[in-house]
């Protein structure tokens, strides 16, 4: 070996790498030690034919490790806070301002946490007994009802429309009927507040086409059918003008994902279909819903969560005079009693029941959706 | 023969009325806010059958009484709101990526549990975080920086489902080969999961732009003037005393261009990108 005398900088590396050996500590040299068979042992599994053993053990953690830190951080122990919550009452003493919200018909001032109290289930018993959460739940129901069911199909309709071969200017109409969902929450609920002003645009078009008026926000029985009055009540229309706005705003978006979920049916399945003499309905019914079950379930479960997660629409719809108790949903209820009562223990027991609510619907969907699977 | 070209053409004549009709719909409130934002306030308020539907020239005008409230400065809150979801997109990109190509292509302890914790949260609503989310900011002394509302939901878990799902198609042969010539699984990630997934990268891209551009109620509670997002922004122009609807609109109007282009640019991989997280296998 006298070339490693000749070259003087790879010598000094080579006494540099020694030295750096022996400094390892025993501990660190065990570990090493330990660890080397295993992981060639490893190296020749993933060699082998078949084989689909991850290459290294740590590779998962630490790729999962940036999105866990912030997820159990910022979500769950948010959560985990909300349930111990549920079980304590709140007391707000102190004065000592946290924060402070002006949301028109919500405003509130947040204190210092000061008193927790363990009450055990008082805030679960309290809320059977509370008819204005009754009521709230009855309107968020009537909304996921009406909503839901008309998005997805008119959603549907349209993406069978422009996945037709026939149908020109597809991507025109698809950026179009997309668009409602770049408005912005804020100020597309204001513009719809203008346009269901009692002589607002809509009713100014409907009384240009002879058509009678309707109390889009201001409520009222007008129009509704007799025996059907004291059924819907006069919260009726004002219900109808917050469904009619997520309805815009969402529509677009689920089209687009049943649009694509058309696409990749693949086309061979109409053609065997053709050949055995389908009708158009015998072709939709027998090939085009079962491929496209999968997208609707996921359009369907998706929807109903952001039913259940409406606020804000319904706050400034109602601040242009909906009365309050036709368009309160759950979570506008839950902050009214959060941020206007300070009442932080039941308003988290509350939380917990629509938690549990939509996560049972969202079982249930998944399990109607994927039992029926042939 | 002849039956089904009649068949034909009626369906074709009914689909386009129906397509027709919903664009119709569709434009008509996005066209009266433009128009709107174009007219004096008495012109488009409350006007009966007198209502204009054309725009007119008031614009600037509107615009200039927009920039003279003391309240709000619209033009940054615009600026704050792009760089806000800019960050916050792309750092969500990369946990989210990084998470699902964790969840797809490897086996760990107590994988599935924690992915369908994970999932759970997704029928949360968030806006009942609000108390303990706050509570945590203001002890990390990040009350009123662009990192209260970065942060909180950039570990997202739709992100994570829907990376999770499209990473699954890559194929592990493919994986293996590149691992055998001495790739690092960082490597592996970079070099060939982050690639493959362009288009469901775009489209997780729109989603969580879309997410961050419509947060209205942490925003308010933890930002304050300066650090504007431009839902907050409208929502101080609907002051307690009158509603500056004129203003509204401009605003609106304005705030309508920024995600315009983000959908003009990504939407090509929209619809390939979200069918791969939507439909099984």
């Amino acid at each position: 070996m006298s070339t490693s005398s000749s070259n003087p900088v790879r010598d000094k590396l080579t006494a540099v790498r020694e030295r750096a050996k022996q400094a390892v500590t025993p501990i660190w040299r065990a570990f090493i030690d330990a660890v080397r068979p295993a992981r060639q042992a490893q190296i020749r599994a993933t060699r082998s034919v078949g084989a689909r053993l991850p290459f290294s053990v740590s590779a998962p953690y630490l790729f999962l490790a940036p999105f866990f830190i912030l997820f159990s951080s910022f979500l769950a122990f948010p959560i985990l806070y909300t349930l111990y919550l549920s079980f304590h009452t709140y007391q707000g003493i102190g004065n000592a301002t946290l924060f402070w919200i002006d949301l028109g018909p919500i405003q509130f001032e947040l204190t210092r946490i000061a008193q927790l109290e363990y009450v055990g289930l008082q805030n679960y018993q309290r809320l059977l007994g509370d008819a204005l959460f009754q009521n709230a739940l009855a309107n968020t129901t009537f909304i996921l009802l009406v909503q839901v069911p008309l998005m997805i199909v008119l959603g549907l309709a349209l993406a069978l429309a422009l996945n037709a071969s026939w149908m020109r200017f597809k991507g025109l109409f698809r950026t179009t009927i997309a668009l409602p969902v770049a408005a912005n929450l804020v100020a597309y609920a204001t513009v719809f507040l203008l346009l269901l002003q009692d002589n607002g645009l809509v009713n100014t078009v409907f009384q240009m086409l002879g058509l009678p008026t309707v109390p889009w926000l201001s409520g009222g029985t007008a129009l509704i059918p007799g025996p059907l009055k004291s059924v819907l009540g006069t919260g009726f229309w004002p219900r109808i003008s917050l469904v009619g706005a997520v309805t815009w705003r969402w529509t677009g978006y689920n089209m687009i994902i049943l649009l694509a979920g058309l696409q990749s049916i693949p086309q061979q399945l109409y053609e065997a279909a053709e050949i055995d003499g389908a009708s158009r309905w015998e072709k939709f019914r027998y090939v085009t819903l079962p491929q496209l079950r999968p997208v609707l379930l996921f359009v369907v479960v998706t929807s109903t969560i952001g039913t259940f997660r409406l606020f804000s629409e319904p706050l400034i719809i109602s601040e242009g005079g909906a009365p309050l108790s036709a368009t309160r949903t759950l979570v506008v209820y839950i902050y009214n009693i959060a941020f206007q009562q300070f009442q932080l223990g039941y308003a988290s027991a509350m939380t917990v029941v629509l938690v549990g609510i939509v996560a049972v619907l969202s079982i249930v969907q998944l399990r109607i959706g994927g039992e029926s699977d042939a | 023969m002849r039956k089904q070209t009649r068949d034909e053409a009626i369906w074709r004549f009914l689909g386009y009325t129906f397509v027709l009709l919903v664009t119709l719909l569709m434009v008509v409130p996005i066209y009266w806010i433009i128009v709107a934002s174009t007219l004096p306030e008495q012109a488009f308020l409350s006007a009966g059958t007198d209502i204009q539907l054309f725009p007119g020239s008031n614009f600037f005008a509107n615009l200039e009484a927009l920039q003279a409230r003391e309240s709000v400065d619209f033009i940054q809150s615009i600026w704050n709101s792009v760089f806000i979801a800019i960050v916050y997109t792309l750092l969500s990109l990369v946990l989210c990526s990084m998470g699902g190509f964790a969840f797809a292509k490897y086996e760990f302890r107590f994988k599935e549990p924690i992915f369908y914790a994970i999932l759970a949260t997704l029928t949360l609503p968030i806006q009942l975080l609000v108390i303990p989310l706050f509570l945590l900011i203001s002890q990390m002394g990040l009350t009123n920086s662009y990192w209260a509302i970065i942060l909180p939901w950039a570990a997202n878990p739709l992100g994570i489902f829907l990376m999770r799902q499209n990473m699954k198609q890559i194929p592990d042969a493919l994986l293996e080969s590149a691992r055998i010539d001495g790739a690092t699984e960082f490597q592996l990630y970079y070099r060939i999961a982050l690639p493959t997934m362009k288009s469901s990268l775009a489209a997780l891209a729109i989603v969580l732009f879309l997410f961050q551009w419509n947060l209205f109620l942490f925003p308010l509670v933890v930002l304050n003037q300066g650090k504007y997002t431009i839902p907050v922004a409208i929502n101080e122009l609907v002051g307690a005393q009158r509603v500056y609807y004129d203003q509204i609109m401009v605003a609106a109007a304005l705030s309508i261009i920024p995600l315009f282009l983000v959908f003009l640019f990504l939407q090509r991989h929209f619809v390939s990108g979200i069918l791969a997280g939507s439909v099984k296998e």
